[in-house]
């Protein structure tokens, strides 16, 4: 019918980016499972994929009761060693049988929840992009869980170099006609439509996962400018709140860097418009000239105070 | 110039799965404690007589369901040398042989207990205690981390604890535990997994027993590799257990180990053991990849497996 997905997104509780070795010891949730790493084009490391049982009301647009009894697969990232993502979603699909059956059939079909009764996929859509209700499934409790695991670890040092908010991408796909669609609703929430050809592949959710992270990247650096108030104090003080925009984010932009070819079209639909990679580039280069004005400002006051002193 | 299709691939980042040779089924012919031995060869020579024709009731019965080939049986002995050591493998194993070839058995492959729960270093229990995916009672929607006991594992919703005082001062009334997935009624079923004393973590014999299953079903895997793989016999069985490998070909003819089905020929005194061991078995979460892996190649040969691993093990109480 439908899949439904969760990705929660945030900064790496350590002072520095961390190396690969360290992220495959904190991603390691499975014992006998590898972590698996990319270093091209960037360092990303992803934790095996976790089961999460659940047997609960899936969120309905309508309000109607709709339960659903199965599993959610769920996994933790790191990428560049400084992002954390938390990430889970559930394939909803109608059950054969109208009682729950016994739990080794649902952990035949891991990543499954099946649902009773006359479930719309479009109703539960709409239910799960709005608000949930509280008794509903909850993704986000768990997602937020893998990504708590991660930035519990003992190897992190907890000093982050600013703080900046978890951001949360609630994703809804469905096969059909391709379409995208990516809506804002507060700072941290974001939901997101895709329609794809063919039958799901966890692809779809690299691409989920791949969306959450830039749109947290260009939020982190959006909200870092907007702290230094550039231009409402003096020029050296600016230039320092936009330093850890400089030493932790500029580099980590890298749209599309996992996401398969055939789904690459849906990112850069998004690319054109609103145009995610044109404001991070108009963002860099404003926090870029602000630090070159700055340096600027600083030779020339030194090789005045120079001329003086001759 | 015409567009060129890049491939870029990384080893790190590609997860790769062993796949291991199957039998069509794997046959344990019986378990060995201490007190069977302590009861001396006739109490085993009476387990393999009990044992034989069933085997070759089942022997026959794939024989049908794969016509124009040869049935693919390996059968295995399993010894308890975890919970309670006893004898030598050298005045054990030659006895335990002679036992079964009086029933015209053949035993291909003999294993230790203690393996399933450690053995080259991998911990095979923890690995599957890692897989364990608890079955959700009604109202489970994931806001919060699964209700566990620590060291237990049950089939539903325990119990509130008696004479636990809420928050309004009001004692709590008795409630019964129900089994989450209930047909009317509930059989509920509570199964300790281990326990611990002195920091020592001693595997309950149905979390063994669990792991022993998904090894002969071939399911398991410890960094995408096969975790146990059977060694030839050496001329003469060695003066100790640990000196033993954890799995032992005996018979060098034998079809492979593991197997796309399990069969435990056993006495009803086990019943209890087993079912626990499918209350384990049901909330054990297979690695997707190996399932289709199995699943493909049973395919390929035109076997059709239960979806459910719990349906893939059957049993002879006798």
């Amino acid at each position: 019918m439908l899949v439904m997905g969760e990705v929660h997104t945030g900064l790496l509780q350590n002072s520095g980016e961390i190396p690969e070795s360290s992220a495959r010891d904190v991603l390691r949730l499975l014992a006998g499972e590898t972590v698996r790493v990319s270093r091209r084009p960037i360092a990303y490391a992803v934790s095996p994929d976790r089961l999460t049982g659940v047997d609960c009301r899936l969120p309905a647009a309508s309000q109607s009761r709709v339960r659903g009894v199965g599993t959610v697969v769920s996994r933790s990232s790191i990428t560049g060693g400084r992002v954390v993502q938390g990430s889970s979603y559930a394939h909803v699909q109608r059950s054969g049988s109208d009682r729950r059956l016994a739990w080794s059939h649902y952990l035949a079909r891991p990543g499954v929840i099946e649902v009773f009764g006359k479930a719309r996929a479009e109703d539960l859509a709409d239910g799960f992009t709005e608000d949930p209700p509280a008794d509903c499934l909850d993704l986000g409790a768990i997602s937020a869980r893998f990504m708590d695991t991660v930035q519990a670890s003992p190897l992190l040092d907890r000093r982050a170099p600013f703080k900046i908010a978890r951001a949360r991408l609630r994703w809804v796909a469905r096969t059909g006609e391709p379409a995208i669609r990516l809506t804002l609703h507060s700072d941290q929430v974001r939901t997101l439509r895709i329609v794809h050809e063919g039958e799901f592949t966890p692809a779809v959710a690299d691409l989920c996962e791949d969306l959450a992270l830039h749109d947290w990247l260009l939020t982190a650096l959006l909200v870092i400018i907007e702290r230094a108030r550039v231009g409402g104090r003096p020029g050296p003080e600016a230039a320092a709140k936009l330093a850890p925009a400089v030493d932790h984010l500029l580099h980590l932009w890298m749209p599309a860097a996992r996401v398969d070819d055939a789904l690459a079209p849906f990112w850069e639909s998004l690319d054109r418009r609103p145009g995610f990679t044109r404001q991070w580039q108009s963002l860099v280069d404003r926090v870029r000239d602000q630090v070159a004005v700055n340096t600027l400002a600083l030779l020339s006051a030194t090789a005045d105070a120079g001329r003086r002193r001759q | 110039m015409t567009s060129v299709n890049a491939t870029f691939g990384e080893v790190a980042a590609e997860r790769r799965i062993a796949s291991a040779p199957f039998s069509h089924v794997s046959i344990e012919l019986g378990h060995l404690y201490m007190e069977d031995f302590e009861a001396g060869p006739e109490r085993l020579r009476e387990q393999f007589r009990r044992v034989a024709p069933w085997v070759r009731s089942v022997r026959a019965s794939w024989q049908d369901r794969v016509p124009g080939r040869r049935a693919r049986v390996s059968t295995c002995f399993l010894i308890d040398d975890y919970f309670s050591p006893f004898s030598t493998p050298a005045e054990l194993v030659p006895m335990v042989l002679d036992a079964a070839a009086e029933s015209d058995l053949t035993i291909d492959y003999l294993a230790r207990e203690s393996s399933c729960a450690e053995s080259d270093g991998v911990e095979l229990a923890r690995l599957v205690e890692d897989r364990l995916v608890d079955d959700p009672a009604p109202e489970t929607n994931g806001s919060r981390p699964p209700v566990k006991e620590t060291g237990w594992l049950s089939n539903g919703a325990r119990s509130p604890q008696v004479g636990a005082v809420q928050a309004m001062g009001k004692a709590q009334r008795w409630a019964p535990p129900v089994q989450n997935a209930k047909r009317g009624h509930s059989i509920f079923v509570d199964v300790e997994l281990w326990d611990e004393a002195a920091g020592r973590r001693t595997w309950s014999c149905p979390f063994l027993a669990a792991v022993w299953q998904l090894l002969r079903l071939g399911l398991l895997r410890s960094e995408g590799r096969l975790p146990l793989r059977p060694v030839p016999r050496e001329d003469a069985f060695p003066g100790d257990w640990d000196s033993l490998p954890a799995v032992v070909q005996l018979n060098p003819a034998a079809t492979p180990f593991s197997a796309y089905t399990t069969l435990s020929v056993l006495s009803p005194r086990f019943l209890p053991v087993e079912l626990a061991v499918r209350t384990i078995l049901s909330q054990v979460a297979v690695d997707a990849d190996v399932l289709r892996q199995v699943a493909a190649r049973s395919e390929s040969e035109g076997v059709r497996l239960e979806e459910e691993l719990v349906d893939r093990i059957s049993y002879v109480f006798t």
